[in-house]
């Protein structure tokens, strides 16, 4: 039994020894004998051009092809390696185990079973371990560090003082993440509901779900973009002009709507205050398309025998919906509640696109971004300071944890597990 | 039959609000650019006045003339162009002196706006145009008068060309770039997650292994810590790699010679690892979930014929959970195509390098007078998700539903 434990701990030092060493030296080793494959690609690239007589200039097609070229290997590259991981260990401990014990196949087998687990988990452990727990608990620990590392409370100083730098900024991002955090969510599942409900009643209700649910598949920043052209004004200089002309049409929609004229260009997410709710409703164009599927699968799911009974019953459509369907779908209503909470918590991207160093428009994740980039006068502090907001980050999201893990761990009781 | 009507036209007007942002989209990126940044993606489906500068003649064309005739049209469009302007030239905004009301015997400068088939005075001739366009400019004596630059209005007719796609494709290199740096980063992370997290679900569903049941309780709750937390230390730990990488490089190749040492601490690879390792928690869940509902008695009686458990989760378990992996890339391919934040902190950082959003992000600075070249890149940006998210639908809500209705 013991040499057993000692053949099972050699030979997994012996696995795990090889992929340290091999797999970065076959990935290096890999990029470095392809490299000539992006000239190949590039040469193919010029003859395409030659051939075709393409306008634009040969240089271009060169970059582009060559790229084209990196691009491939470096894709087959790296899904072959961590195909290659897979492979290589199991065909070690295969062989390993045969090899030490030639002659006992159940030992063979046993040795084997005991390492092959931790081959399927090893590469899952050791990323999560080093890109999120270790990271996570060291970014803790420098918020509470001077840059030089002693110990010190002076990042978090924008919680009490007002001299401290970010005090200001961080009032109003939580202003801010007060208002996402209420009418983001809200208005994102009291549109899915009536979405989800008015379209199960209607014939065309697949199209229009669809139509719905497609910004779900767009960047936030491609989402900036398509409303920039609603809510930004003129876009150039009132008085500058073109070709020769003053511009005389507003160009946004909801401006030209709100009755602004082209002088008036001032975009309205940019608005003291009021802008926010712009970029709120941004976030949510995009998000309501999750929240109608869910409640319109939900909605589906609701047993029949209650529907047909208030039916006999003489309810009325707003009856129907709030008094049967509602109550039933509840718990669902608050996973996607704390799903999209969790997400608003974290939003960036579209802050960040449309009105980046707006302190009015702040939000926890773009005063980061902040604090790193224009906080100069802050110096050599400026990671610790960065870590304490992302801190506070966390914080914010740590309730809705709780309230998740109780409500699942309930969930699993009431299945009886 | 009230409610009905109602559904119908509270449906429709939601619909609507929903759609109206794209049309304006792919609207302003099929105009010109003077028509893009001057009138609103609306008055692109109707007959609209747009102003347009045009000269009389080309400079340099000294021939002796008594009346010179032309067409404003035709002057506009000379040119060539995607967007051919048509339409009734409405006026022509000139700058002339007129007597001044208030200075006797002085004049004073006026823009005034001149309509069709009135005479106005041009370099001391008389012009005149009509409504479609055609003009005369005659003169008492023969003269040899300079190309006159005159602003006119048109009620000009829609017209709509790509010219915007091809130039942000063709002539500008960093739509081209993004997008292929946007594939270069979304493909290998999306296949190498869910090849880990496959193996791991297995394990962490069929295989017996001591600590098994808390290790994945650890590994799904690391699904809620926002990834913010962990860039500074992530992004140290790469440049750490990337230094002793330079030395390294110093010290087996002559790089010296050609200055190339410098190993870049944010790179593709970089990018790779960490959106591996953010996508794996929400990976295992999903898999996880859906290997421990397949049948017990396939891996029971797969054992029994002996076969071991690599056999096992290449010949059963992966033809079986085709869907589950499905719903799982499509989230990741999405998720990392659309990421902004990861590849802002841990992405390259040379402009030939930045992935798509990234870029957009940028335009929405650099195109902000070019509203059409920054419509049609975030069209560009746009087609492969939402291709892939439209074809893969089923997968997609079927995802979201274990993602979310069972909990987590």
């Amino acid at each position: 039994m013991r040499s057993l434990k000692l053949a099972i701990a050699s030979n997994s030092l012996a696995i795990f020894l090889t992929i340290v060493f091999l797999l970065p030296i076959t990935a290096i080793v890999a990029f470095v004998v392809t490299g000539p494959l992006d000239d190949a690609m590039a040469n193919f690239g010029l003859w395409m051009h030659r051939a075709f007589e393409w306008s634009f200039p040969e240089m271009n097609t060169i970059e582009r092809f060559s790229k084209i070229g990196f691009a491939i290997r470096s894709v087959i590259i790296a899904v072959g390696i961590s195909f290659m991981y897979f492979g290589i260990t199991n065909w070690l401990n295969m062989s390993l185990a045969r090899h030490r014990e030639r002659d006992a196949v159940g030992r063979q087998s046993r040795i084997v079973e005991a390492i092959q687990p931790w081959i399927f988990v090893g590469p899952t452990l050791v990323l999560l371990l080093l890109f999120l727990l270790v990271p996570a608990l060291s970014t803790l620990g420098l918020s509470f560090q001077e840059s030089d590392g002693t110990p010190s409370l002076r990042n978090y100083a924008f919680l009490w003082d007002r001299d401290a730098l970010g005090y200001l900024q961080f009032r109003l991002a939580m202003r801010n993440s007060l208002l996402w955090l209420i009418l983001v969510p809200t208005v994102c599942i009291s549109f899915g509901l009536l979405i989800a409900v008015l379209a199960d009643s209607v014939r065309w209700g697949v199209v229009a779900k669809t139509f719905i649910f497609i910004p779900l598949a767009i960047s936030f920043v491609g989402a900036a973009v398509i409303w920039r052209n609603i809510f930004a004004g003129g876009g150039i200089e009132p008085l500058q002009t073109i070709n020769g002309v003053t511009p005389s049409y507003q160009i946004g929609l909801m401006k030209s709507l709100l009755g602004h004229t082209a002088e008036y260009n001032e975009p309205l997410y940019s608005l003291k205050f009021w802008g926010n709710f712009f970029l709120m409703w941004i976030l949510v164009w995009v998000q309501t398309g999750f929240a109608m599927v869910i409640f319109s699968a939900a909605l589906r799911g609701v047993p029949e025998d209650t529907i047909e009974a208030a039916t006999i019953d003489g309810a009325n459509p707003f009856q129907m919906f709030f008094r049967i369907k509602l109550p039933q779908i509840y718990s669902t209503v608050l996973v996607v509640w704390t799903t999209l909470v969790i997400l608003v918590l974290k939003v960036f991207d579209i802050p960040y696109a449309l009105s980046a160093n707006d302190d009015d428009k702040l939000l926890l994740a773009t005063m980061m971004e902040n604090a790193r980039n224009n906080w100069s006068i802050g110096g050599d502090n400026v990671d610790n300071l960065f870590a304490a907001i992302a801190v506070m980050l966390m914080l914010t999201v740590v309730p809705n944890m709780i309230f998740n893990g109780w409500r699942i761990r309930r969930e699993q009781k009431e299945l009886g597990h | 039959m009230i409610t009905r009507t109602l559904s119908h036209s509270v449906l429709a007007l939601i619909v609507f609000i929903w759609v109206v942002p794209f049309v304006a989209l792919v609207s302003t990126s099929l105009r010109s650019e003077t028509e893009a940044k001057t009138a609103g993606f609306w008055t692109a489906f109707t007959p609209t006045e747009l102003g347009h500068r045009f000269s009389t003649h080309d400079k340099g064309d000294d021939t002796e003339i008594l009346t010179m005739a032309g067409n404003i049209l035709a002057r506009l469009n000379n040119e060539a162009s995607g967007f051919p302007v048509t339409g009734d030239v409405q006026s022509i905004l000139i700058k002339t002196r007129i007597p001044d009301p208030e200075n006797p015997e002085k004049t004073k400068l006026v823009r005034k706006l001149v309509p069709a088939g009135e005479v106005m005075g041009v370099r001391g001739g008389d012009f005149v145009f009509q409504t479609n366009g055609d003009f005369t400019w005659t003169f008492e004596q023969p003269a040899t008068p300079k190309p006159k630059n005159l602003d006119v209005f048109i009620n000009q007719n829609p017209v709509f060309g790509t010219d915007a796609y091809i130039e942000v494709l063709f002539d500008n290199k960093n739509v081209p770039n993004a997008l292929i740096s946007s594939f270069i980063v979304t493909i290998p992370a999306t296949i190498i997650p869910i090849t880990i997290a496959a193996f791991a679900a297995y394990a962490f569903a069929w295989m017996q292994f001591p600590g098994r049941d808390w290790l994945f309780v650890i590994v799904v709750s690391l699904m809620v810590v926002p990834t913010q937390l962990a860039f500074l230390p992530i992004l140290q730990g790469f440049s750490g790699i990337a230094s002793w990488a330079t030395s390294m490089n110093q010290w087996l190749t002559d790089c010296e010679l050609t200055d190339t040492c410098q190993v870049a601490s944010k790179s593709f690879a970089s990018l790779w690892i960490t959106h591996t390792a953010f996508g794996l928690p929400l990976a295992i869940y999903l898999l996880r979930n859906y290997i421990v509902g397949l049948p017990k008695e396939l891996l029971q009686s797969a054992r029994v014929d002996g076969a071991s458990h690599l056999q096992i989760f290449t010949k059963i378990i992966i033809p079986l959970s085709v869907p589950a992996l499905a719903s799982f890339s499509i989230f990741q391919f999405l998720w990392v195509w659309n990421d902004l934040i990861v590849a802002l902190y841990i992405g390259p950082n040379n402009a030939d390098d930045l992935v798509f959003p990234i870029r957009l992000q940028k335009q929405l600075g650099t195109f902000k007078d070019q509203l059409h070249l920054l419509n049609a890149s975030a069209v560009i940006s746009m087609i492969v998700p939402v291709l892939v998210f439209l074809s893969m639908q089923r997968y997609f809500i079927r995802g979201l539903l274990a993602g979310s209705v069972k909990g987590g």
